[in-house]
C-alpha cells in the first residue's frame, strides 16, 4: 500500500495535461468546487459501523456526484484533488483526519478505490446522459452501483485485509455493512444528478463529444 | 455562510524546532512513518514510531499532552473499536501494534500541518508538481485549484447548514433529497460563478489559443512561490444563473496585478 500516496498524487498532475487543453476556467473551479463539496460532506460527522469502525459518511456520494455530474475526466480529477489536499494533511477526510497516516489506515482501501469510482461512473453517465431519454435516474442509478460494486467494495475489502489484518472472509461480511448504506446513496447521488443535470442542462450532456 | 472557517484553521503559531524544520524535512519524516508502519507491522515498530512522534510534538512543537490526546480525539472511536477488535480477535499485542502504528502516523501527519503554514503546505505541493511539467502539467493551475478548493469548503458546509435549516423550517429535514438537492446545485451555480470570476481576471484560463503561453521562461522564479491569488467568492447575492449559459471566454490575459498561470504547451 505503500506507493499508493504516489500514485494518487501522481496522476492528478499528470492527468491535468491530457485534457487541459479543453478546460476553461469554468472547468477548472468545478473541479475545485467538486472536491470541496466531496470534503465538506465528507466531514459531516459520519456514524461508525462495524466491527472496524470505517465510518459511514457521505464521502462516497459526493465520489459518484462528482463523476455522474462532472463526467469522467473532470470527476476523477475532482476526486484527486480531494485526495492530494487529504494525503498532504488537510483534515477532510472523515472523522478530520489527513495526511499521510490515513494510508495505514483500516479506510485506506477505499480512499484509493474514489477516483476509480469516479471514473467507471462518469464513464457510464456520459453514455446514460447521451442515448437516454427516459428513465434516467434509474439508469444512472445502476451506473453508480455499478462503479461501487466493481472498484469501491473490491479495493475496500483489499485495505482491510492488508491495513486491518483482516482475513479474507471476515473482510467481505464488514465490507457487507456498507452495501445497503451505499444503495441508499448512489440512489440519491442519481436523483441529484438529474436535478443538477436539469437545472445545467450544458454541464455534461450538452458539451460537444470530446474530439479525438 | 457560517463561521466554519476555523475548520481548516490548522496552523498554530508557536515556537520549537519543528517550525524552524524546512517543509520537505518533515513531509518526508510523516510519510516514512506511514510506510514504515504498514510495512513492518510489530509492536516494537509502532512503539518506536509513536514515542517519536509524541516526542517530536512535545518537544519540537511544545504542544501540552492534553493537546496532544486531543489531536487523537476525531480518531478516538475508529481507534476503539479497532482496538477491541483486534485485542479479542489476535491478541493484545498486535491490537497495540495496529492501533499504535496508525495513532502515530496521524499525530505526525499533524505535527506537519500544525508547524506548517496552510500556504506554504500549498507552496510545497506546487513545488512537488513541478518535476512533471516535463510531461505538460501545470504546477500553478494545480495550485489555483488547490487553493479555490480550500476556501470553497466554508461557504460549501455553510450552504449545507443553511440548507439544511430551511428544509427543516418547512418539516422536510427527514428527506435527504430535499435536504441536499439545494446544495448540490448551489455548489455548481458558485462554481460557476467562480469560474466567471476567474476568467475576468484571466485566469486559470483556457487555453484554446494553442501555444500564447509558449514564451514563459522558465525562470520565472519560485513557481510555487507565486502564490495563487485568492478567487473571489462568497458572493451570495448574485442570482443563480439559469442552465445553459455561454461561456465567457476569457479573453486577453491581464497583466495587472498578478501573473495568469500561462500554460506550457509541450
Amino acid at each position: 500500500m505503500q506507493p499508493a500516496g504516489k500514485t494518487d498524487a501522481g496522476p492528478a498532475r499528470t492527468r491535468r495535461p491530457s485534457s487541459r487543453t479543453r478546460w476553461d476556467a469554468t472547468d477548472l473551479s468545478l473541479v475545485a468546487v467538486f472536491a470541496a463539496l466531496i470534503a465538506a460532506l465528507a466531514i459531516l460527522p459520519g456514524i461508525p459501523v462495524g466491527p472496524l469502525g470505517v465510518p459511514i459518511t457521505l464521502q462516497t456520494l459526493g465520489v459518484m456526484l462528482a463523476g455522474i455530474v462532472l463526467g469522467p475526466a473532470r470527476g476523477t480529477a475532482a476526486v484527486l484533488l480531494y485526495l492530494v489536499a487529504g494525503l498532504i494533511g488537510l483534515p477532510v477526510f472523515s472523522g478530520f483526519s489527513g495526511g499521510f497516516g490515513v494510508l495505514a489506515g483500516p479506510s485506506a482501501g477505499y480512499l484509493v478505490a474514489f477516483p476509480l469510482a469516479a471514473l467507471v461512473s462518469g464513464l457510464l453517465a456520459v453514455v446514460v446522459l447521451r442515448r437516454a431519454k427516459r428513465s434516467r435516474t434509474l439508469l444512472l442509478f445502476l451506473a453508480c452501483l455499478a462503479a461501487s460494486l466493481l472498484t469501491i467494495h473490491p479495493l475496500g475489502i483489499a485495505g482491510l485485509v492488508v491495513n486491518a489484518g483482516l482475513p479474507v472472509r471476515d473482510a467481505i461480511v464488514v465490507d457487507a455493512a456498507y452495501l445497503p448504506g451505499d444503495v441508499v446513496k448512489n440512489l440519491l447521488a442519481a436523483v441529484l444528478a438529474v436535478s443538477v443535470h436539469r437545472a445545467f442542462p450544458r454541464l455534461l450532456a450538452g458539451r460537444p463529444v470530446p474530439r479525438a | 455562510m457560517r463561521g466554519y472557517g476555523s475548520t481548516l484553521g490548522l496552523y498554530q503559531p508557536g515556537s520549537g524546532f519543528l517550525y524552524r524544520t524546512p517543509l520537505p524535512v518533515k513531509a518526508v519524516v510523516s510519510l516514512a512513518c506511514a510506510v514504515v508502519v504498514i510495512a513492518w507491522r510489530s509492536p516494537a515498530t509502532s512503539a518506536v514510531a509513536l514515542v517519536l512522534s509524541l516526542a517530536a510534538l512535545t518537544i519540537g512543537a511544545h504542544q501540552s499532552p492534553a493537546r496532544i490526546l486531543r489531536m487523537l480525539l476525531p480518531a478516538a472511536p475508529v481507534l476503539g473499536i479497532l482496538a477491541v477488535y483486534q485485542g479479542v480477535s489476535q491478541g493484545w499485542l498486535h491490537a497495540v501494534a495496529v492501533v499504535g502504528g496508525i495513532a502515530a502516523c496521524l499525530l505526525a501527519a499533524r505535527a506537519v500541518t500544525l508547524t506548517t503554514p496552510t500556504q506554504d503546505l500549498l507552496d510545497g505541493v506546487a513545488r512537488l508538481a513541478r518535476p512533471f511539467r516535463a510531461v505538460g502539467a501545470d504546477p500553478e493551475r494545480f495550485a489555483l485549484a488547490l487553493s479555490i478548493m480550500l476556501r470553497s469548503i466554508p461557504y460549501l458546509a455553510g450552504l449545507f447548514v443553511d440548507v439544511r435549516e430551511a428544509a427543516r423550517a418547512r418539516g422536510l429535514d427527514r428527506h435527504p433529497r430535499v435536504a441536499v438537492t439545494p446544495l448540490v446545485v448551489g455548489a455548481v451555480a458558485y462554481a460557476h460563478r467562480t469560474g466567471e470570476a476567474l476568467a475576468a481576471r484571466g485566469l486559470g484560463g483556457a487555453v484554446d489559443e494553442e501555444g500564447i503561453g509558449e514564451g514563459r521562461p522558465e525562470d520565472s522564479g519560485s513557481g510555487a512561490g507565486r502564490t495563487p491569488p485568492r478567487a473571489p467568492g462568497g458572493e451570495r447575492t448574485d442570482p443563480w444563473d439559469a442552465g445553459g449559459r455561454p461561456r465567457l471566454s476569457p479573453g486577453p490575459p491581464s497583466r495587472t496585478g498578478v501573473a495568469p498561470p500561462r500554460h506550457l504547451r509541450c
